[in-house]
């Protein structure tokens, strides 16, 4: 019976997801949610880095390699950065990234994302999270060989 | 696995007779302690373990200038390539440490041989006076050059360039695809990787048969040599099928057919003094038979009559110096200090250094980004040097048809 079982779990698709949060506005949001008992998919590990500018592409691409179904890279709202600018940089950067690393590789540009989330939404990082995970379930696996 | 993998290094290693050649001549050992012949003998003396525990052997520059000079033929750079696949799996070390970049390209590759999704790659670079197809004789492999887009943009003319040559020689379209892969070779010879590089391998052989292609041609020297070299060890028929041939061969050969001459325009005439960087996938890494370094010179000579002159740095063809990196491996301070010395004899030499390899311009560019001495030179891809020289006498004549 058991096996039977574990078959019917492996039928749903469960994205394995890595968010890289900034340490002061993004992460301060995820434990928003936490603390405000926002629901979200339990699909995601977070990466806190102390700005979303420590976001080296090379992660994003190594996460892929290494099995994850999609990155989320959060930071600060434009002109809320802690250190002023630094997700100016990663917002270039991840246009550059997403035309032309991704979508040259034939990754759904979905799978990689960007977004920004403030200390104070609690209930937005809820949403993105919610939203970004049934994306990846929608799109599958990024099956490598 | 087992026609390009081979882990006994010992075996490969026992007609070493210390002569310590190798050292004198190793590149890298010009700017730190290395001592290819001293590792040679630990291993042969039963310490494999422990030289490949120490990991010493990621800072050799896979430069193959050892291999040029061994009385024996003892081909280190190879064996050194053997010792990471064993220094990745069976002592866990991580190439990624020393790779430049953070690894972003070496990423790219990976995931392309572990992707079940073919490659999209972006065509909008290809200019309009060109058509190309997905099927036919001629393939141009792109390579990764639009990937390095990423940070670089010097690079874009050299596609553009080369399939302008190709197509005004050739009447019908090149095959140009849009989910073509990465040749691989970073992986083999960078870090060990060769279950990706076979599988990488495997998937280029499926998209040249299925686009019908006869001819390969690269404008970098990395894809060229592992086409010609590498994957006829892992194909049997791969030289029955297809021919491999780079951009300066491919030039030379339809101007020896008399079907293009070098031309200038006598407005934009200008005297420029040019030499030659030859990279070491092009030189030492072919077998002594090949003669690709006596054609490109023979095309330069060719060009003195229209008033540019040629001359070698002072150290060249096979023995020319090192750009430092290769594979995207190891950059560091010692690596520049080689690039520093490479550029020093190119100035010397000319305003212009041409050389057929994408990756040598990049690191050289950066360097010359730290280096205000050297701003003034030129660096130029062979096909961005020579696309403007280039003139049709006749184009290629299709079987049963009057032109
Ligand atoms: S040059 Fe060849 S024979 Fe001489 S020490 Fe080096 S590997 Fe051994
Ligand atoms: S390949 Fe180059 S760097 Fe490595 S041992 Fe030989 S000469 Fe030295
Ligand atoms: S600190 Fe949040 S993005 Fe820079």
């Amino acid at each position: 019976m058991s096996k039977s079982k574990s078959k019917e779990i492996i039928k749903e698709f469960e994205p394995e997801l890595l968010v890289f949060c900034c340490n002061w506005c993004s992460y301060a949001g995820a434990d928003l949610a936490g603390v405000s008992r926002f629901q979200y998919p339990p699909n995601i590990r977070i990466i806190r880095v102390m700005c979303s500018g420590r976001v080296d592409p090379s992660f994003v691409l190594k996460a892929l390699k290494d099995g994850a179904d999609g990155v989320l890279i959060s930071g600060c709202h434009i002109g809320d950065c802690h250190y002023i600018s630094g997700n100016e940089y990663t917002r270039d950067r991840f246009d550059r990234l997403h035309s032309i690393i991704i979508q040259q590789l034939g990754i759904d540009p979905k799978r990689v994302r960007l977004e920004w989330v403030s200390a104070s939404e609690g209930k937005r990082f809820a949403e993105v999270i919610t939203e970004f995970t049934n994306e990846i379930k929608e799109l599958g696996p990024l099956k490598l060989q | 696995m087992d026609k390009v993998y081979q882990p006994n290094l010992r075996e490969l290693l026992k007609k070493c007779y210390q002569c310590a050649r190798c050292t004198g001549v190793c590149q890298i050992s010009k700017v730190q302690y290395f001592r290819p012949s001293r590792i040679i003998q630990q291993i042969l003396e039963g310490f494999e373990e422990k030289v490949l525990q120490s990991g010493v052997l990621w800072d050799c520059l896979m430069c193959n200038s050892c291999l040029q000079n061994c009385p024996e033929e003892i081909n280190f750079a190879d064996i050194v390539r053997n010792a990471k696949h064993l220094m990745v799996h069976k002592y866990g070390q991580n190439p990624e440490e020393c790779v430049a970049h953070k690894g972003i390209y070496t990423s790219i590759s990976e995931l392309m041989s572990k992707l079940e999704v073919n490659p999209k790659r972006d065509l909008s670079w290809i200019p309009k006076d060109c058509e190309i197809a997905k099927e036919g004789k001629i393939l141009y492999h792109v390579g990764c050059t639009p990937f390095f887009k990423f940070e670089f943009d010097e690079l874009e003319n050299v596609p553009i360039s080369t399939l302008r040559i190709l197509s005004k020689i050739e009447n019908e379209p090149i095959v140009v695809l849009e989910d073509e892969y990465c040749c691989g070779h970073d992986l083999y010879w960078g870090q060990g990787k060769m279950e990706e590089f076979i599988a990488l391998a495997k998937k280029n052989m499926k998209n040249f048969e299925r686009s019908g292609i006869s001819t390969i041609i690269t404008t970098c020297a990395e894809g060229y040599r592992t086409f010609k070299i590498e994957y006829p060890k892992i194909f049997e028929d791969f030289n029955q099928k297809f021919e491999v041939k780079h951009i300066i061969e491919y030039v030379y050969e339809q101007w020896k057919a008399g079907r293009i001459t070098f031309k200038i325009d006598e407005k934009t005439k200008e005297k420029i003094n040019f030499t030659f960087h030859d990279p070491c996938r092009m030189s030492r890494f072919l077998p002594k038979s090949n003669t690709i370094m006596q054609k490109t010179r023979e095309i330069f000579l060719q060009l003195e009559h229209l008033g540019y002159k040629f001359t070698e740095m002072e150290h060249n063809q096979e023995n020319a110096l090192c750009c430092g990196v290769s594979s995207w491996m190891n950059c560091n301070e010692r690596s520049k200090a080689l690039r520093y010395k490479r550029l020093s004899e190119a100035k010397v030499a000319g305003d212009t250094m041409v050389t057929s390899c994408p990756k040598c311009i990049l690191h050289f560019n950066c360097l010359q980004n730290d280096y205000d001495e050297f701003s003034a030179l030129k660096i130029l891809d062979f096909t961005e040097f020579i696309i403007n020289l280039v003139q049709i006498t006749q184009k290629k004549k299709i079987k049963g048809d009057e032109q």
